[in-house]
């Protein structure tokens, strides 16, 4: 009776076993079976080439060297404690880092991906690594692009950098796929064409068993590399004009400008420049927290770029404007004469010329040769500062540009409202909020609240330039697949019309040609460098920080050549800049020296 | 033929299957040895056996070597044994002897039942080594639900095991409480104590209905599933041979005990049925707690899979077994009722 029992519950529980076999087996099969194939084909993604960026004339201006990192899959490291205790000691050791944070940054990471421990590896770390290997289970060195700028300092801040996707980025750039860890471009062309450059990553289906061996490849998804980007920029006229910069600060004893040189009929950006400039090459290596530190706390801002981003009033550059204003609205002709007295008397105020004398008679060319402040008082009067303000709206001021890198600054084109809104004092009727005439003259010469930037000057001059076209400025000319289909050309884009007759551009033109052309002072630097002054420019020493006689100063000169039909214009700032005829015009010339010279050289092959 | 799916499922799982091949003949001998030899020989050697048993477990204790944090070999002639495997077909015998001394069981009897296993069991738990353990108290229960205890008796057992449970995760050593808690939820730590429990799963689900096909088990052949040779070599056979393949397998198992049965109601003497009763319920105490814990019912213990897990001792402790009890089938006598084996039970049953 009691085998009879046995028998019976061996059969029960064999039945039960059976039962329950098949519930596993059967019914949650296939997802097990699922489980089981995830568990051992993994997805691995091949990343995509990151497209290179070359100049104008295909010079090309980044590379992505291969550097070598250490990483471990945590999962195929020793089970055995000892083992794998022994084995975090020799990573700490070889990666020179603390015991415990490899194996935190370990234990954190999920076991079956990799851990990159260390990157950019010395060749000497990589083959003395490389060798042990065999004894590491779990750890592999891995071969990684980095992007390694040409000549950083001088093209950093149009090229910008790259660096691991953080929590910004995937706020900017939302769910367009990207990987943890997976490198973004954060700043100039590298951000503004992310989405060229990535190009599009592949993913090989691997077989691999549970130390994270790969087996075999499944199946596999080349990656698309990222487009090949041509700038406008043109990298010979870039250094030059980094350099000719450069040795304008040094020579001055001044430690920041910056400089965009455009083509006036395209709006293709040739040059863009802004000093300091830092070493981008430190960012795509990973920067250290002193190199970080010193950029940051740099009283020099080397991080900014002051090209796009850096705003500052235009001062007497800004006179061409109402010039236009005064000749289009019919306040004043080409040949209307006015006085310059050394000092305007306005409702009690005085607001002096720089001249203490007076420099007599004279029409709005001649005003704009000699940079007469008081003429334009009595013209920006006359206009109006509502007039005034439309008239700088037209030529782009106050407007941020749109081109291919993120941070452009508009600057500011301040009119009553925008005063009586900022002005700081509760009563908006206040006499501090209120618009007054003194803000209207000192507009007219580029100060009151005006605020501009390098790029948006230097469209302001190709739109004298070429009529009254205000171009888009673009820094990319063309862009090509991996298989070297143009995917992108240049479109010139007009983004507005200056509405002023043509004789009128061409008198203010005119008084930009006399003002490079008078026989003292401005012309003396073409002379010296042997460069024609054919051309129009305006130097301008705009004065900051409030208002008084003796404020600091910035200096800018703004040019375009030939004087018929210009192919090129610029601007020129020097931070702090003091007198603009002496401080920021002759890098101008020294700039317009190398692009003669360059430009014939091309013409001539 | 369960021998030869073993040696399959060994080769399969990456075991050294040729020295698995050498246990089977070895084993063989074993089975054939035990079989010609009377078995009733073996109750006049029960206090013999005993003593060397416990001696074995003793010599574990002080020269034996470790693995996976647990001592339990002992170096044979080169060859490693695990006294803990050959103490389970030891126990059988010695508790056949001393349960067939008289009808039924006196409470007198079940207290020196309990005094006999209590040594061994306490050696063995601090090998330690929780599976053997548990196979000891199945094969106690089932021999004294042979010999007739009392049901008093039995749930005396079952009632101190049920006040010994709050207080064994304190004599547990920490992995094996862990086991305990992973059985519970094996989620909680996928990828360390409550790995193996998972992947054996996932190995055991992933076979289907006619499984991924001999050597093409992705769990297995991969390195998955962890101690594929032995504990969880069940696992290996699921995946690759599928639903079907497992249900042979247990198919065959299920004869084999009933055979054992068979062999216990046609013995000529009380000792020969209990000796064979013995040996049921300790392959079927192993069989049920390895299945069990390949496929999630019960939590992890090691215990091979009778002649299917790769390892010497137990794969030569089991043929031997059970040739112990062809010989007891050996020497049966006409079934008669009434008369025998079967008619005594039969009779007991009544009184």
């Amino acid at each position: 009776m009691r085998l009879v029992a046995a028998a019976l519950l061996a059969v029960l529980v064999i039945g039960g076993l059976a039962a329950k076999l098949a519930e596993l087996q059967i019914t949650d099969g296939a997802t097990l079976a699922g489980m089981a194939r995830a568990n051992t084909v993994r997805r691995v993604v091949i990343e995509a080439d990151r497209g290179i960026i070359y100049d104008r004339h295909g010079v090309p201006l980044v590379a992505n060297n291969p550097v070598w990192g250490l990483e471990v899959v945590p999962a195929g490291m020793p089970l055995d404690a000892r083992a794998r205790a022994t084995e975090l000691a020799e990573l700490a050791r070889i990666t020179g880092q603390h015991e415990e944070r490899v194996a935190i940054a370990l234990a954190a990471a999920d076991p079956y991906s990799s851990v990159s421990l260390a990157a950019g590896l010395s060749e000497a770390q990589e083959l003395a690594i490389n060798e042990r290997l065999p004894q590491l289970p779990g750890v592999s060195i891995v071969q990684r692009a980095v992007r390694t700028y040409v000549d950083p300092l001088v093209f950093g801040h149009v090229l910008g950098y790259v660096g691991p996707l953080n929590e910004t980025d995937v706020k900017r750039l939302g769910s367009l796929g990207y990987q943890p860890g997976e490198v973004v471009g954060k700043v100039g062309v590298e951000a503004g064409l992310e989405t060229l450059l990535r190009g599009r990553n592949g993913w090989a289906d691997v077989e691999v068993d549970a130390r994270g061996d790969v087996v075999r490849t499944i199946a596999t998804q080349p990656p698309v590399p990222g487009d090949s980007v041509y700038l406008s920029l043109d990298a010979s006229l870039q250094r030059a004009t980094a350099q000719s910069l450069a040795a304008g600060l040094v020579r001055d004893g001044k430690t920041a400008g910056a400089s965009v040189v455009l083509d006036p009929r395209t709006g293709e950006v040739l040059a863009l420049v802004s000093l300091p400039g830092y070493d981008t090459n430190l960012f795509t290596h990973g920067i250290s927290q002193a190199d970080y530190s010193a950029l940051i706390n740099n009283p020099d801002r080397p991080l900014l770029n002051r090209a796009i981003a850096g705003q500052y009033a235009p001062g007497s550059t800004f006179k061409m404007v109402t010039a236009t204003a005064g000749l289009q609205e019919g306040k004043i002709t080409a040949a209307t004469l006015l006085s310059c007295p050394p000092y305007l008397n306005v409702n009690g105020w005085i607001y002096h010329n720089w001249a203490s004398y007076s420099l007599g008679q004279m029409n709005v060319a001649k005003a704009l040769a000699t940079s007469c402040d008081t003429f334009f008082y009595q013209v920006a009067a006359m206009v109006g500062d509502v007039t005034l303000a439309k008239y700088a709206r037209a030529f782009g001021f106050g407007q941020a540009k749109t081109i291919e890198m993120p941070g452009v600054m508009p600057g500011l084109v301040p009119d009553r409202i925008w005063k009586q809104l900022e002005c700081g004092v509760p009563d908006l009727n206040s006499d501090a909020c209120r618009w007054n005439t003194g803000d209207t003259i000192t507009f007219g010469i580029g100060q009151s609240y005006l605020l501009t930037t390098p790029l948006n000057q230097a469209v302001y001059v190709a739109a004298l330039a070429n009529g009254g076209q205000v171009m888009r400025p673009t820094l990319v000319d063309e862009v090509r697949d991996a298989s070297g289909h143009e995917v992108q050309t240049l479109h010139p884009e007009v983004t507005g019309t200056v509405p002023a007759s043509a004789a009128n551009l061409m008198a203010v033109r005119e008084g930009m040609r006399e003002e490079i052309n008078r026989p003292y002072n401005m012309n003396y630097w073409f002379r010296a460098a042997g460069v024609p002054a054919d051309g129009g420019g305006k130097t301008g020493t705009a004065q900051y920080g409030g208002s008084g006689l003796d404020l600091p100063t910035h200096a800018w000169f703004v040019f375009f050549a030939p004087y018929v039909q210009p192919e090129v214009a610029m601007s020129i700032f020097v931070e702090k800049g003091e007198l603009s005829e002496v401080e920021a015009a002759p890098i101008g010339v020294q700039v317009m020296k190398f692009y003669h010279d360059h430009v014939t050289a091309i013409r001539a092959t | 033929m369960l021998a030869v799916l073993g040696l399959m499922t060994v080769f399969s799982a990456h075991a050294d299957w040729g020295r698995q091949l050498l246990w089977m003949v070895l084993g063989a001998g074993a089975y054939a040895a035990a079989s010609a030899f009377d078995y009733r020989r073996l109750r006049s050697a029960a206090p013999g056996l005993y003593a060397g048993m416990i001696l074995l477990l003793l010599a574990v204790h002080l020269v034996g070597h470790s693995a996976l944090g647990a001592r339990r070999w002992l170096s044979f002639a080169g060859f490693p044994l695990e006294p803990s495997e050959l103490s389970k077909l030891l126990l059988v015998v010695v508790l056949a002897a001393f349960l067939s001394r008289r009808e039924g069981v006196s409470w007198r009897s079940f207290g020196l039942t309990l005094l006999l296993v209590a040594p061994p069991a306490g050696l063995i738990l601090t090998q330690p080594d929780l599976g053997t353990t548990i196979v000891f108290v199945a094969v106690l229960f089932g021999m004294l639900f042979l010999a007739g205890a009392r049901a008093w008796q039995l749930f005396s057992l079952v009632f101190a095991a049920g006040v010994a449970l709050p207080l064994l995760p304190h004599l547990l050593h920490g992995y094996q409480r862990k086991r305990l808690e992973i059985f519970l939820d094996p989620t909680q730590d996928p990828l360390g104590a409550g790995y193996n429990l998972l992947q054996a799963r996932i190995a055991v689900g992933a076979g289907g209905l006619f499984g991924q096909g001999w050597l093409h088990g992705l769990q297995g052949q991969l390195g998955f599933v962890p101690e594929r040779a032995t504990d969880f070599v069940f696992a290996i056979f699921a995946e690759e041979f599928g639903l079907l393949g497992s249900l042979v397998l247990l198919a065959v198992f299920g004869l084999l005990l009933i055979r054992l049965l068979r062999a216990a109601a046609v013995a000529p003497d009380r000792f020969g049925e209990l000796l064979a009763g013995g040996v049921f319920v300790m392959i079927l105490a192993q069989v049920v707690e390895n299945v069990g814990m390949n496929i999630g019912l019960l939590p992890i213990a090691g215990i091979p899979l009778p002649l299917i897990s790769y390892g010497g001792s137990a794969t030569i402790t089991t043929l031997a077994a059970l040739g112990v009890v062809q010989s007891v089938a050996l020497r049966r006598r006409e079934i008669a009722l009434g008369d025998g084996a079967l008619g005594t039970i039969t009779r007991r049953a009544q009184a």
